[in-house]
C-alpha cells in the first residue's frame, strides 16, 4: 500500500502512456461509455421522475363530487358534514365557481386566454375531497349513497396509469443498468487486454524484476478508471444539458405535471453516474487483467 | 547463497539443457560461467532468477527453495537480485534514469533515496551525460551500461549478468566486465556468463565454471 501511495505519480504516467499507445481505441471507448452511461442516466431520469410524479399524484388522491344544481346552500353544507363522516375522508371542502375557474387558468397556463371568449363562468361549484388512496373504491361506493349528489370523479384511472408506466420504466431500468454493466465491463476488459498485450515485454521485465502482481497491475487499474469516469463526466455533462432542455419544454405546455426540482435531479443523476462508473472501470480493468493473466 | 545439487534441466520439448549440476556459491564470490552457445549457461542463469525449475535435485537461492508453487516467495526473492539480461529489456520511451528508478520502485527504499541512488548508479557506470537520454536513443553499449546500472542500483545480495561482453569490442567488453566485478563485495555475489572465453585471460580473481553439453566443470583462477 506504501509503495503504490509512493508511486502515484509514476501509476499515473503510466496510465497515461498506455492509453496514448492506443489513443484512437481509447478515445473509442470513452466515447462508448459516455454513450452508454447517457442512456442510463436518461433511463434513471425517466424513472425518477415518474416515481415522483406518481408520488405526489398519489398523496393528492381525491374525489370530486357534483351536486345538483338546485340544492340550497344549507343542503350543501349537510353534503359536505355527511361526507366528513365517511371512513378513509381526510379533508373536505367546497370549491365554488370561482375558484374552479381560477384553478382551470393556473392549469392552461399561456392557453387560458381561451377562457376569456366565454361570457359566462362554464365551471360548477363542487366538493373537494381528500382521502386515502387505499379507501378510494369504499369512499366512493359510500358518497354514491348520498341523497343530492350528481356525479363522482375520481382519478384513480389516472393514477394507476400513471403507475403502471412507473413499473414500466423501474423494469427498463433494471433491464438498462444490466446492459450498461455488462457492456462497460466488456469494453473496459477488452481495452486492458489490448493494453496488457501491447506492454507484453514490460510486464515480463517487471516480473522478472520481481514487482508485486498489484504494481504492475495499478496502471491498468488507473486506465480503466480513467476511461469510465471520463465516460461518466461526458454523461454527466450531456443529461445536464438534456434535463435542462426537457424542464424548458415542459414548463410551457404541461405546467401542471409535479416535477421534481431539477438540481435536485441532476446532483442525484451525476453521483450516481460517477459511482457507478468507478465501480465498472475497477471491475472492467479486474476483468480484463484477470482474462490476460488467465491467457 | 546459491546452493545446486545434482539438478537437472528438461525443457517440454524433451531438451537436456542440464545435467547433475551441483554448484556451490558464496556471498562475494565472483564467477565466470564459460561455454559455447546452446551449452545451458542461460538456462543456469534462469533456475537462479526462478524462471526455470529443476526437473531433478534441489536448488537454493539466497534460502529460497527454486521449484513449483513457490511463485509468490520467488517474486520476493527477485527483489534481491540484480540482473543483467542479454538484450537488457529496458523500457522504451523512458529515460536511462526512469529505466533505473523503475527497478527500485517497489524495494523498500525510501523514495527521497530512489533518484539519489539510481543517479549514482548511472554514474558508476559512466553515464552521468546520459541521464536524462531515452534508452531507444542510447547506442548498444550505453544500452548496457544502463541495464547494468538498473541491476546495481537495487543493492542486490546476487548479480546475475547474461552474456554482458556478447556484441562488444574486446576493450569494450573488458571495460564491462572490469566494470561488473567491481560491483562484487563482501555481501554480493556476481555471476557472469560469457562464450567468449579469451576475454577471461587476464582475469586473475573468481571462479571460472565450464559448461559443456549441460555439465558443468570447475577451476579457480589465478
Amino acid at each position: 500500500m506504501r509503495n503504490i501511495l509512493y508511486n502515484t505519480g509514476y501509476f499515473l504516467k503510466e496510465a497515461k502512456a498506455i492509453i496514448k499507445l492506443n489513443l484512437l481505441s481509447n478515445i473509442f471507448s470513452l466515447l462508448s461509455t459516455g454513450l452508454i452511461f447517457f442512456i442510463l442516466t436518461m433511463v434513471s431520469s425517466g424513472w425518477w421522475i415518474s416515481s415522483q410524479v406518481v408520488e405526489t399524484i398519489q398523496g393528492e388522491a381525491e374525489v370530486s363530487v357534483y351536486f345538483k344544481e338546485d340544492i340550497k346552500n344549507n343542503d350543501v353544507m349537510k353534503l359536505i358534514e355527511d361526507i366528513k363522516t365517511i371512513a378513509g375522508v381526510r379533508e373536505v371542502r367546497l370549491v365554488d365557481e370561482d375558484e374552479a375557474y381560477s384553478r382551470m387558468v393556473e392549469i392552461l397556463g399561456n392557453e387560458a386566454k381561451v377562457l376569456s371568449y366565454l361570457d359566462d363562468n362554464p365551471f360548477n361549484p363542487f366538493i373537494e375531497v381528500k382521502i386515502h388512496l387505499e379507501n378510494m373504491e369504499s369512499v366512493v361506493k359510500n358518497l354514491s349513497h348520498i341523497k343530492g349528489i350528481e356525479q363522482i370523479r375520481d382519478n384513480r384511472e389516472a393514477l394507476e396509469r400513471l403507475h403502471s408506466i412507473a413499473e414500466v420504466l423501474k423494469i427498463l431500468g433494471y433491464l438498462v443498468v444490466a446492459a450498461v454493466a455488462i457492456s462497460t465491463l466488456v469494453i473496459i476488459s477488452h481495452i486492458i487486454r489490448m493494453g496488457i498485450y501491447d506492454n507484453r515485454d514490460q510486464i515480463n521485465t517487471l516480473r522478472l524484476l520481481g514487482a508485486p502482481e498489484m504494481f504492475i497491475a495499478f496502471p491498468f487499474l488507473l486506465e480503466g478508471l480513467m476511461l469510465t469516469i471520463g465516460g461518466g463526466l461526458l454523461a454527466a455533462t450531456l443529461s445536464a444539458f438534456s434535463l435542462k432542455y426537457f424542464y424548458a419544454q415542459m414548463a410551457g405546455p404541461l405546467p401542471f405535471i409535479p416535477l421534481p426540482p431539477r438540481e435536485a435531479l441532476v446532483g442525484r443523476l451525476i453521483t450516481l453516474v460517477i459511482l457507478l462508473s468507478a465501480i465498472m472501470g475497477v471491475t472492467g480493468s479486474l476483468f480484463g487483467l484477470s482474462s490476460a493473466k488467465n491467457d | 547463497m546459491i546452493e545446486a545439487k545434482s539438478v537437472c534441466l528438461k525443457y517440454s520439448d524433451g531438451t537436456i539443457a542440464l545435467r547433475n549440476v551441483d554448484l556451490q556459491v558464496e556471498p562475494g564470490d565472483m564467477v565466470y560461467i564459460t561455454g559455447p552457445s546452446g551449452s545451458g549457461k542461460t538456462s543456469l542463469l534462469k533456475l537462479f532468477m526462478g524462471v526455470e525449475y529443476p526437473t531433478s535435485g534441489s536448488l537454493e537461492v539466497l534460502g529460497q527453495p527454486i521449484a513449483k508453487g513457490q511463485a509468490s516467495e520467488i517474486r520476493q526473492l527477485r527483489r534481491s537480485i540484480g540482473p543483467v539480461f542479454q538484450e537488457f529489456k529496458l523500457i522504451k520511451g523512458r529515460t536511462a534514469l526512469e529505466n533505473v528508478m523503475l527497478g527500485m520502485r517497489f524495494l523498500d527504499i525510501p523514495q527521497r533515496r530512489l533518484r539519489e541512488d539510481a543517479t549514482t548508479a548511472l554514474v558508476k557506470v559512466g553515464l552521468e551525460h546520459k541521464i536524462l537520454s531515452l534508452v531507444e536513443n542510447l547506442s548498444w553499449g550505453e544500452g548496457q551500461r544502463v541495464a547494468i546500472a538498473r541491476a546495481v542500483a537495487r543493492q542486490p545480495l546476487l548479480i546475475l549478468a547474461d552474456e554482458p561482453t556478447g556484441n562488444l569490442d574486446k576493450d569494450n567488453a573488458l571495460n564491462i566486465l572490469e566494470l561488473l566485478t567491481s560491483f562484487k563485495n563482501r555481501n554480493t555475489a556476481v555471476i557472469i556468463t560469457t562464450h567468449a572465453t579469451h576475454l577471461l585471460e587476464g582475469i586473475k580473481e573468481g571462479r571460472l565454471i565450464h559448461v559443456d553439453n549441460g555439465s558443468i566443470h570447475q577451476e579457480r583462477l589465478g
